[in-house]
C-alpha cells in the first residue's frame, strides 16, 4: 500500500489516496465495501467467486457491515437482490455467464419492481463449448432487460463503475438497477495498480438510497402486480424506457461530480487519438488496452487511427457515438460476442446510431474477435486497420473473423486428436 | 511484518551460492538498456505456487515504485497440471494484458516443462533476455538460446531442506525479480510477506519462506536485461472467412479417439515418485485399486508395476499399501 497525492479538478480539495494491487474482482468488492452496502446474496462461479470471497472474508473480520448470504442458485439469488433492494436495502450481487443465464427471467422483474441494485457480471463464454475465458454473450443476453450496463477496460474503472452506477441507479429519475460488465481473467484475475477513494469521498459522492413505497412488516405493498390488457403493461415499459433514456444525462452529471472528487473521468463513450482520426476502431472492454496500443503504435508510422471505447452500453448512447463517428473515412466495430446466424451485435447497434447522422462514416465495417477468451494480438488490431484502409472487394457488412494461421493449426491439431480427421 | 524482523532473519542467514550462470556468446552483459516495459513469464505446475510467484513479484516491483500488472492462466485441471502467470513491470501506465508471447524473463519453476508441447515455456523470448531454469547443478542450457542469459537454481531441493514442502512461489519470485535488476531486496521481502500473509501462511512458514527468498536473492546474479521491444509483425493472419474452411457437414464437438488421455504424459506431473519393493510386495492389488489414475498392475511375478510414464506422484500408493513396499524417491531427472 502507498499514498499518492492526487490533484483533483477542485484546486483546493487534495485528497490523500490509497492505491493498492488489486485484481478486477477485488475492485468490485472494495466498489461494494465503500458503497457501504447492506446485502449481498451470493452464489459462486468460476471467474467472479473471488468478489464472493473478499467480502465474505471482510465481514467475517469485522471491517464490513452487511449480510452475506449464499443462496441455492443465481435465480433465488436474484429473487433475494431485488426484494431485499425495494425494502429499501442497498444490495451488491455479482454472477458470470451461465449463471447469468440461470436467474435470466429475474433479471426483467428486478428492474420492472425499479429496484436499484448492481449487479457485477464477470463476463465468461457461454457453453457450449465450455469456457471459462471471456466473451460478451453473456451480458449482451441482459442488454434488453431494462438493466442499465457499464463496461469496464481496467481494474479501476470496475471499481469507479460500480461506484456511478450506484449514484446512477439509485437517483429518483432512473431507479432501475445496473450491471457492470469486467472480462474474467483479463480483469478479473489481473491485478494492477487501483485507486481507492476514502470513505468520506465515497459519503459525499453517494448519497443514501431512500426507497418508494418500500416493503415493510407493518405495511403491506404490491410490487409488480399483473397487468392483463396490454395497455397498462405498456405503458409502464414505456416508463422505462424513458428513465433509461434519461441515465445517460444522469450519468454524465454523476461523472462530473466524481470527476471532482477524485480526478478521474468517465464518459458514456470515450475517445482516444481522434482529433483527426481518419480510420476509427469502436469497441468495448478490457481488450481496448490492446486495442489502444495498436493505435499508437500506427500513429507512430503516420497511419491516422483511432479509437472508441463504448462504457455505457444500456442506454445506448446513440448520439455521442454518432458525434465521434461522424466525417470518419472508415470505422470498424470490433465485437467481442456474435449473435448467431446475424454477427456482431454491437455492429447492428453502431450502424443504427449512424443511420440518421448526416456525416456519417463512409464505410462501416463488421469485425469479430476474442471469442471465448481468444487473444487479439496486435497483429490482428493491425490487420484491422489494414482491411480499413484498403477495403477493396470486401462486403463491410461480413464480418471479419479474426484468426491466425498458428491458432488455425491449433485448432487442425487439436481436431486430429479428438479423431475428427482434421489433423 | 516490521522491516527490522525482516532484516533480523537475513542476519541469520547461511547464504549457499549454489547459482550457476552459463556463458553466453550476448556481448552487452552488464552493459544493457531497459526497454519501457519489462515482461516477466513463469511457467510451473499447480501446487507450486505459480500464481503467487507472479504476485511477489508484482507487489515487488510496485513497493518499488513501478507500474506494475499480474496474472495468472490456467484451466480445469488439477494439481500438477502446468500453470503460467505473467509480470509486467513499467515506468508508465502499461497497455497491455494477458498473455506474454515475447517475454524478457522467463522462469521455468519445473524443467520438466521444458520438454511439454503444450506448455513451450522457451518461445518468444527476447534475445538478450534471460531464463532462469529451477533444476539441479549441471542442468544443461537448453539448446538454441545461446543469445539470452542461462540462469539454473535448485529452489526445490531447497525448498525440501527450509520450508520442508516443494513450495517455491517465494525464491521464484526472488529470482525474478533479481534477474531484472530493477527490484530491491527489501521489497522482494516485504512483498514475500504481504503476499504469504494474504494466503494466512502460519508465522513460523512466512519466516523461512523469506529466509528462502533472501538466500535465492543474493545467491542469483543479475544480468542487465538487454532486450529490445519486438516490432515487427511476426504472425500470419488467416481471418476464418478468408482461409477456405469450408464445412461440407456440421462439426460436432465430439472426442471420437477414446481413452486418449493416456497421450497426456502426466508422469511429469511428479516431484516425488513411488518405487515398489518387490521383496516386500505380495500382489494383494490394493495399490491398484486405489490409484486414481489406473497406473498400477501386476506383472507376471505378481507384483505391482507403475506406469511413470502418466503416475503423477500423488503417493496415495504408499499411504494404502499395507505391506509398506512403496517408498517415496525425489524425482530428478527430465522425463523425457
Amino acid at each position: 500500500m502507498r499514498d499518492v497525492k492526487t490533484v483533483t479538478s477542485n484546486v483546493s480539495a487534495v485528497e490523500m489516496m490509497r492505491v493498492e494491487m488489486l485484481t478486477g474482482n477485488v475492485a468490485a468488492a472494495w466498489a461494494a465495501r465503500l458503497a457501504d452496502v447492506d446485502y449481498i446474496p451470493a452464489y459462486p462461479i468460476t471467474p467472479q467467486t473471488e468478489i464472493i470471497e473478499t467480502l465474505a472474508k471482510w465481514i467475517g473480520e469485522g471491517v464490513m457491515k452487511a449480510k452475506l448470504v449464499q443462496l441455492e442458485s443465481e435465480h433465488s439469488m436474484l429473487t433475494a437482490a431485488g426484494t431485499a433492494s425495494l425494502t429499501g436495502a442497498r444490495v451488491f450481487t455479482a454472477t458470470s455467464s451461465q449463471g447469468l443465464f440461470y436467474g435470466f427471467e429475474m433479471l426483467y422483474n428486478i428492474s420492472g419492481w425499479r429496484a436499484p441494485l448492481v449487479l457485477v457480471n464477470v463476463s465468461r463464454g457461454v457453453a457450449a463449448p465450455v469456457t471459462l475465458e471471456p466473451d460478451h454473450n453473456d451480458v449482451l443476453a441482459a442488454r434488453d432487460s431494462g438493466f442499465l450496463q457499464f463496461h469496464a477496460e481496467t481494474c479501476q474503472d470496475v471499481l469507479d463503475l460500480v461506484l456511478l452506477a450506484y449514484r446512477v441507479s439509485e437517483d429518483r429519475r432512473v431507479r432501475l438497477p445496473s450491471i457492470v460488465n469486467m472480462d474474467g481473467f483479463y480483469l478479473s484475475f489481473t491485478r494492477e495498480p487501483v485507486h481507492l477513494p476514502s470513505q468520506e469521498t465515497v459519503e459525499e459522492f453517494l448519497p443514501p438510497y431512500i426507497p418508494t413505497l418500500p416493503f415493510r412488516a407493518s405495511r403491506p405493498v404490491v410490487k409488480g402486480a399483473s397487468v392483463l390488457g396490454g395497455h397498462i403493461y405498456t405503458y409502464f415499459k414505456h416508463n422505462i424506457h424513458e428513465s433509461m433514456r434519461r441515465a445517460i444525462e444522469v450519468f454524465e452529471e454523476a461523472s462530473k461530480h466524481y470527476a471532482e472528487l477524485t480526478g478521474r473521468v468517465h464518459e458514456p463513450v470515450e475517445g482516444f487519438k481522434l482529433e483527426d482520426a481518419e480510420y476509427v476502431l469502436v469497441m468495448s472492454n478490457s481488450f481496448t488496452t490492446m486495442g489502444k496500443r495498436a493505435v499508437l503504435r500506427l500513429r507512430e508510422r503516420g497511419v491516422p487511427a483511432g479509437l472508441v471505447k463504448i462504457v455505457m452500453y444500456r442506454p445506448f448512447p446513440s448520439a455521442q457515438l454518432a458525434e465521434l463517428l461522424k466525417n470518419r473515412k472508415a470505422v470498424a466495430v470490433l465485437d467481442q460476442n456474435i449473435s448467431l446466424g446475424m454477427g456482431g451485435i454491437m455492429y447492428q447497434e453502431v450502424a443504427g446510431a449512424l443511420y440518421h447522422q448526416r456525416n456519417r462514416p463512409e464505410k462501416l465495417m463488421s469485425v469479430i474477435g476474442g471469442l471465448g477468451g481468444k487473444y487479439i494480438s496486435l497483429e490482428e488490431f493491425e490487420y484491422v486497420f489494414n482491411v480499413l484502409q484498403h477495403p477493396e472487394g470486401r462486403d463491410p457488412s461480413t464480418p471479419l473473423f479474426l484468426f491466425r494461421k498458428d491458432e488455425l493449426e491449433g485448432v487442425r491439431k487439436a481436431l486430429g486428436l479428438a479423431g475428427l480427421g482434421g489433423g | 511484518m516490521a522491516n527490522s524482523q525482516i532484516n533480523s532473519f537475513i542476519l541469520y542467514l547461511k547464504i549457499r551460492a549454489k547459482a550457476y550462470i552459463y556463458k553466453t556468446r550476448h556481448p552487452s552483459f552488464g552493459c544493457g538498456v531497459w526497454s519501457p516495459m519489462l515482461k516477466i513469464r513463469f511457467h510451473g505446475r499447480g501446487g507450486q505456487g505459480v500464481k503467487t510467484s507472479s504476485r511477489i513479484l508484482g507487489r515487488a516491483a510496485f513497493l518499488d515504485g513501478f507500474v506494475a500488472q499480474d496474472s495468472p492462466i490456467y484451466g480445469a485441471e488439477r494439481r500438477g497440471a502446468p500453470v503460467i502467470s505473467f509480470t509486467r513491470i513499467s515506468k508508465t501506465p502499461i497497455t497491455e494484458r494477458g498473455f506474454i508471447f515475447d517475454p524478457d524473463i522467463v522462469i521455468v519453476m519445473d524443467e520438466t516443462l521444458l520438454n511439454d508441447w503444450l506448455a513451450r515455456p522457451l518461445d518468444g523470448v527476447k534475445k538478450g533476455g534471460a531464463v532462469f531454469v529451477n533444476a539441479q547443478p549441471g542442468f544443461p542450457p537448453p539448446e538454441g538460446h545461446d543469445d539470452k542469459f542461462f540462469i539454473t537454481y535448485d529452489l526445490t531441493g531447497r525448498a525440501l531442506e527450509i520450508l520442508g514442502k516443494p513450495i517455491i512461489s517465494s525464491p521464484s519470485a526472488a529470482a525474478a525479480a533479481k534477474i531484472t535488476g530493477l527490484i530491491t531486496k527489501s521489497s522482494v521481502l516485504e512483498a514475500t510477506a504481504d503476499e504469504l500473509a494474504e494466503l494466512d501462511l502460519k508465522d513460523e512458514l512466512l519466516e523461512k519462506n523469506i529466509q528462502l527468498a533472501a538466500e535465492v536473492y543474493d545467491a542469483i546474479p543479475s544480468p542487465v536485461i538487454n532486450t529490445e521491444e519486438s516490432g515487427s509483425i511476426t504472425r500470419e493472419i488467416s481471418p476464418l472467412d478468408y482461409e477456405p474452411v469450408t464445412y461440407e457437414e456440421v462439426i460436432h464437438l465430439d472426442i471420437a479417439n477414446l481413452g486418449n488421455s493416456a497421450l497426456r504424459r502426466t508422469g511429469n506431473w511428479r516431484i516425488f515418485k513411488p518405487v515398489v519393493d518387490p521383496e516386500k510386495c505380495t500382489g494383494c492389488m490394493v495399490c491398484i485399486i486405489y490409484c486414481p489414475d489406473s497406473c498400477i498392475t501386476l506383472n507376471e511375478n505378481n507384483k505391482a508395476v507403475i506406469d511413470y510414464d502418466n503416475c503423477k506422484g500423488c503417493m496415495i500408493c504408499l499411504r494404502e499399501c499395507p505391506l509398506r513396499a512403496i517408498s517415496s524417491v525425489r524425482e530428478v531427472r527430465v522425463y523425457a
